[in-house]
């Protein structure tokens, strides 16, 4: 499945969560979200800052708990069997989760050995795929800012996971390594459900099936690319964003 | 790219022995932490070798040896536990092991090996130099031996605690000075045990030796408590 194409047929949905509440202390980071992704849609978030775009998206990536609502992920309850489902999630965020003293190859190996036993060959393929396989010997601290980001997308596929949640994956990338992460992403499209938390409008419109914008932890609009009109979407954005600090 | 086959979950051993592994690896490649903690210990040593220098030479030093020991070791090892972490919050690395399916107890066991076995490096290259600078010219008892026992409980206990407590201070500012603030008074049952059966251990006086067993016992005794709490509490810890 390339980059835009539709949601996969009858595959259900990836994401289903209702009423999701995150409170922390007296602030609402989350404030009854109800949101519904198909599986293999590619939904990009938008929304200004502190309007909850993160904080929904470590409770997808179950790092975080609900205060309150349900969430199913990939058909499994994600508050019963949060476990179960780890392996089946992948993040991507602007940190790079890797360690700079380890090589490339061993970074890789030590996630690999987190999921289950490492495998060497889909560790080679990982490492052919993001363009890195030259320097699989050489410490992450020595790689360019892009280097790493794109090392981390296949940290982040070491588990194959079905859904990838990706966090302002653009940011600190100079434009060609931007374009390089736009074409990785496109080539691991085809099976998974995508999920991305970004401050670039255009940028995340192009590549998504599916839209939403956050406001003071409440959905403002979640609809299908197709559906809406892109400039009606990015001057309701644009207004959403003037709301201020959400 | 096509998809492999589904993960397997792993055993909760070789998760253990990969966080481990890293540990040791990044710690070998970078000697960040062994080096702070020796270096450290090396110029404590020597400001005790100052300080003592000025006071007269009949000075029973055996019978506060204990006392400077401990001290010694419990500075040393929060050193040391500042710098545990600091590789994993470094990249956000921490958020990518939580991302697996790891029992959130592994990830402390691992933990709190490593720091063992960083502490326990460390006091084997500074004890034999407390020795030479310090017990050398003293009269010291044959129990003088029996000190590994109170050693060995000891840096269990303060590793295990130690990495409950830098888990805590991860995400806080000023994380160095909220670890003594909180490692200080909690260890210090373990402490004053363990600096009694040290010294106990040091002066080797006849009929003192329940006291010393005593000792060790509470010691041992506050391990197994305190650890256990703390692999009850990490996923709290980690999920707080």
């Amino acid at each position: 499945m390339g980059r835009g194409e539709a949601p996969l047929p009858g595959a259900g949905l990836a994401v289903e969560a209702h009423g999701l509440v995150k409170q922390f202390g007296n602030r609402r980071g989350l404030d009854g979200v109800d949101l519904e992704v198909p599986a293999g849609a590619f939904l990009s978030v938008f929304g200004p800052n502190g309007a909850g775009k993160t904080t929904l998206l470590r409770m997808l990536a179950l790092l975080s708990r609900p205060t309150r609502g349900s969430l199913r992920l990939l058909g499994v309850d994600a508050l019963e069997d949060a476990d179960a489902l780890r392996s089946r999630v992948g993040l991507i965020s602007h940190t790079s989760m890797l360690y700079g003293d380890l090589t490339a190859r061993e970074n890789l190996e030590f996630f690999s050995s987190l999921y289950g036993a490492p495998d060497r060959a889909r560790i080679d393929e990982l490492l052919r795929l993001v363009e890195l396989d030259h320097r699989r010997n050489d410490c992450v601290r020595t790689f360019s800012r892009g280097m790493q980001q794109r090392l981390s997308i296949a940290r982040a596929l070491i588990n194959d996971p079905e859904l990838v949640l990706l966090d302002e994956p653009y940011s600190g990338l100079d434009p060609h390594a931007a374009e390089l992460f736009d074409g990785l992403i496109a080539r691991v499209r085809a099976g998974r459900t995508f999920i991305m938390v970004s401050h670039d409008l255009d940028r995340g419109f192009e590549l998504c099936t599916h839209a939403l914008i956050l406001a003071r932890g409440q959905v403002v609009v979640c609809a299908e690319k197709e559906q809406v009109d892109a400039s009606a979407f990015k001057d309701l954005y644009r207004a959403t964003v003037g709301m201020g600090v959400a | 790219m096509k998809r492999s086959d589904a993960s397997r979950r792993p055993s909760g051993f070789s998760q253990f022995r990969a966080l481990l592994m890293k540990d040791i690896r990044q710690e070998l490649r970078t000697r960040e932490m062994l080096t702070s903690m020796v270096v450290y210990a090396l110029l404590v040593l020597t400001i005790y070798g100052a300080a003592l220098s000025q006071v007269a030479d009949g000075l029973q030093v055996v019978s506060f040896a204990g006392g400077l020991l401990w001290a010694l070791i419990v500075f040393t090892s929060l050193l040391g536990l500042n710098r545990s972490f600091s590789h994993e919050i470094e990249s956000g690395c921490l958020e990518g092991i939580l991302l697996a399916p790891v029992d959130r107890s592994v990830i402390f066991l691992a933990k709190a090996t490593s720091n063992l076995l960083f502490l326990a490096v460390v006091e084997f290259i500074v004890i034999p130099l407390f020795f030479l600078f310090f017990l050398s010219g003293a009269d010291v008892a044959a129990t003088t031996p029996m000190i590994v026992l109170p050693l060995a409980v000891g840096t269990v206990g303060v590793a295990g605690v130690g990495t409950l407590l830098s888990t805590i201070a991860i995400d806080t500012r000023g994380r160095d000075v909220l670890l003594a603030i909180l490692f200080i008074p909690v260890i210090f049952p373990l402490l004053y045990a363990c600096v009694s059966a040290t010294t106990t251990a040091f002066l080797g006086v006849e009929g003192t030796f329940g006291a010393y067993w005593t000792s060790c016992a509470l010691a041992a005794a506050y391990d197994v408590i305190m650890i256990a709490a703390a692999w009850g509490l990490y996923e709290f810890v980690l999920d707080a």
